[in-house]
């Protein structure tokens, strides 16, 4: 591409700390980036933000940088105004603003509807531009298959998902390309149709580079409260790789007055804990990845699965430098800019969408096991094939 | 079973003897791990013990003796050593400051009562010294002389040098060097040590290994920021230095934006009072480190290398409170010292820094002057494998 490419930013809302604020600003302001200030080579010209609220910063970023116009609608931010697309990127921030939830306590983000009515642009123009969806496709599984498969019929690059995959570890490995994986788990933090999708992406993105790659899930079964600590002491998930999570966190709440950094006993976790929650589920080949979520006892996601011949424990933590309690930044944001950038520039995403397809489904499929009283949800839909990316995309540069 | 005393100023939640001595009595993380010392501390000295003192607690809880000296501590309350090894922890504890606002820890006073007890029952084990040696070059040298002349083991200094890193890279062992750059935050004398060792520990790599230090000065105030613009220091390793901080303040604490400070201006209006710490070396190269409170709150690092257009950068990653997990990663250091005798990385490394740190200190109260340090003449080699978090 000779000249700058020209981005739009589809957004519910815009404020401190909101994913539009962490996301948009990177390509305004520049960020830090192998050893400097980097700007990204392309100029953010339009910005359509759908609640504008005392906290907004919409208005502040678009007096600062000129270039960038506000539009009333997604259709004229994807024009500049005119009839036909006018852009050479979207990104579709759909987190963060006042939407409803349903009986299910999912939220009702419309990144759906704001994709659909992007895709009417690139229908009437006859082309199509890559996009962005930040997290989850949508919280209906119907919906994010729809938005995966216009991706693919429209033929136009298409990425998702969550910073997890992208950020910091430590230790700064990946899963070996290609070795066996017998059981993984994550152990997380946050609640459920939120940071659960954080989890199953980080999860996703480790075992995704097995042998024979990612074969789709065919069920997912939800533990919560005392359902959950009856798996975990029938060892539904393995308790050394539940422990080899917890001791890479840097996070651990102290289970004892006076001590810093103790390991907590199961008695003192289940003091803790007061609801933990367990999705486990079977991929196709018959690997089972469990995502637990460990609320007071860490604040940070890590991984572990047993690998090779010998069933040899690889851990790590993804690393979240997450404001205001540890840093100003949320610098997690920067990788995942850096590879929006990299699809911007040459029309690939950098890894594939079906792994956001995939673990957009798990959210829902978790959701649905809990909603269902923690019943075994079969999902035949979730037949999902893909192969991962062969060079790692995490951030160690 | 490896027998270990512990000897410290004082033990309160959050003090560093807590951190370091717990992870001997609780285990601590490591390699994916919840991992048990094979070893059991035995007996202790805690030299201030007001209210919040824990080691009567640790001692019943977990077996072990506190002593009222330091040689009934390494005897056991008998008339012979009967430990194997010294966790020497002077650090927190109400101690008198000198004139330098160097805090007089008596991490000497206390090392030398050690040695005196090996000295007299002819037996020398290894000890950790936390942090500086003692805030004067020549008690530290004394100390460093001691090992040498008794033949024991000894690692000290600070958590930096073995913490993860964000990225995870380190020097290429004998690589050209050009010029370094150091960020640190914190009070002095306690924080810019851990951010000279963090530089140290970096630029120590280079090509004909330490060859010590000729010259140190320290200025303060505005007269920072002209001699960066003289070139005095480089604007562009402070970029990348910039590029690595997840802790901008300013307009970043206000609306979360990200910011290039330098081309904003902005540090000039956030640091009230920044300092740097010039270094000039033996065999000519020289490094900075600049304390800047008020612009960031992490500990970043950039090096230029000859031939190599980017500089190299990284963050001494400070987990977070209370498990501060890095020293962690420097407690696996300590234990190896403690089961092979040998110190996994040379004293001489925290040796220069003490007497570096009191040198620029020495410049400060001499009114900001160029000081040369011919008593820094200390040459040492880096271990060849790197010593940081990596697993």
């Amino acid at each position: 591409m000779d000249k700058r490419p020209k981005i739009a930013a589809i957004a519910t809302i815009y404020h401190k700390y909101s994913h539009t604020q962490h996301i948009v600003d990177r390509f305004l302001e520049g960020y830090g980036w192998n050893s400097q200030h980097h700007y990204p080579p392309m100029d953010l010209v339009s910005l359509y933000v759908e609640q504008v609220k005392d906290n907004d910063l919409s208005s502040d970023r678009l007096e600062r940088f000129p270039t960038m116009k506000g539009y009333p609608t997604i259709a004229e931010a994807l024009t500049l105004g005119g009839k036909e697309l006018a852009v050479d990127g979207v990104l579709l921030i759909g987190e963060h603003g006042e939407y409803p939830s349903n009986d299910k306590g999912q939220r009702l983000y419309p990144r759906y509807e704001h994709y659909m009515q992007i895709v009417e642009v690139f229908d009437r123009s006859g082309r199509g531009v890559p996009v962005f969806n930040d997290k989850h496709l949508s919280w209906n599984w119907d919906w994010a298959r729809e938005m995966y498969d216009l991706s693919q019929s429209m033929d136009f690059a298409f990425m998702a998902g969550s910073s997890l995959p992208v950020t910091w570890r430590t230790p700064s490995i990946d899963m070996p390309l290609g070795t066996t994986v017998s059981e993984a788990v994550c152990v997380g933090y946050g609640g459920v149709d939120s940071y659960d999708f954080h989890a199953l992406e980080t999860l996703q993105c480790m075992v995704e580079r097995r042998k024979g790659g990612e074969s789709g899930v065919k069920w997912l079964q939800a533990y919560r409260g005392d359902a959950f600590w009856n798996a975990h002491h029938s060892k539904l998930w393995s308790k050394e790789l539940f422990e080899a999570a917890l001791c890479r966190s840097h996070t651990l709440t102290p289970s004892r007055p006076g001590f810093n950094n103790p390991f907590p006993t199961i008695d003192e976790m289940k003091e803790i804990v007061n609801d933990p929650i367990a999705y486990q589920y079977e991929h196709n080949d018959g690997l089972k990845s469990t995502m637990i979520l460990m609320n007071g006892l860490v604040q940070d996601f890590n991984f572990a699965a047993y690998i090779g011949s010998h069933n040899d424990v690889l851990s790590t933590q993804m690393y979240l430098p997450m404001p205001p309690a540890r840093t100003t930044l949320a610098n997690f944001f920067s990788p995942l800019v850096n590879n929006i950038e990299q699809m911007f520039l040459t029309g690939k995403a950098t890894y594939p969408v079906e792994r956001t397809l995939l673990t957009t489904g798990l959210v829902a499929a978790g959701v649905d096991s809990l909603h269902d009283g923690g019943n075994l949800q079969n999902t035949p839909h979730l037949d999902i094939v893909y192969q991962s990316t062969e060079e790692s995309t995490y951030w160690r540069t | 079973m490896k027998r270990i005393a512990v000897v410290t100023t004082i033990y309160r939640y959050l003090t560093h003897a807590q951190h370091f001595a717990d992870r001997f009595l609780v285990g601590y993380p490591k390699e994916g791990k919840w991992h048990r010392p094979n070893m059991k501390v035995v007996s202790m000295f805690v030299d201030q013990k007001p209210e919040g003192d824990q080691s009567q607690d640790r001692a019943r809880e977990f077996g072990f003796t506190v002593y009222p000296t330091i040689a009934e501590t390494l005897r056991c309350g008998g008339d012979k050593i009967a430990v194997d090894a010294v966790l020497l922890i002077g650090e927190h504890g109400e101690y008198p400051h000198n004139e330098m606002s160097q805090v007089l820890y008596p991490r000497y006073e206390f090392f030398k009562e050690c040695v005196k007890v090996f000295e007299e029952d002819e037996r020398a084990v290894p000890i950790f010294n936390d942090k500086h040696l003692s805030y004067s070059f020549e008690k530290a040298k004394e100390m460093v002389d001691d090992a040498h002349r008794l033949n024991f083991g000894l690692l000290a200094g600070s958590s930096l040098p073995v913490t993860w890193r964000l990225p995870d890279v380190d020097l290429p062992l004998g690589c050209e060097l050009e010029d370094a750059l150091m960020v640190g935050v914190g009070g002095s004398d306690p924080m810019d040590y851990h951010a000279l060792e963090a530089m140290q520990c970096m630029v120590e790599r280079r090509k004909g290994g330490e060859t010590g230090v000729a010259a140190v000065q320290l200025i303060d105030g505005d007269e920072v920021w002209k001699s960066g613009k003289e070139g005095r220091w480089s604007m562009e390793l402070l970029e990348a230095a910039f590029s690595r901080s997840d802790t901008p303040c300013g307009l970043t604490d206000e609306d979360g934006r990200t910011q290039d400070m330098i081309a904003n201006g902005e540090i000039y209006r956030l640091v009230d009072n920044p300092s740097a710490y010039f270094i000039e070396y033996n065999d000519g190269f020289k490094a900075t480190l600049l304390m800047l409170n008020g612009a960031v709150r992490d500990y970043c690092v950039a090096v230029k290398l000859k031939d190599e257009p980017v500089p190299v950068s990284t963050q001494f990653f400070l987990t977070p409170t209370p498990n501060v997990t890095y020293s962690a990663c420097l407690v696996s250091k300590i234990e190896e010292l403690f089961e092979t005798g040998d110190a996994p990385y040379p004293a001489e490394r925290t040796l220069l820094v003490s007497g570096t740190l009191e040198s620029c200190l020495m410049s400060r109260h001499q009114g900001h002057v160029r000081l040369e340090t011919p008593h820094l003449n200390v040459k040492y080699r880096p271990p060849a494998e790197s010593q940081h978090a990596q697993r």
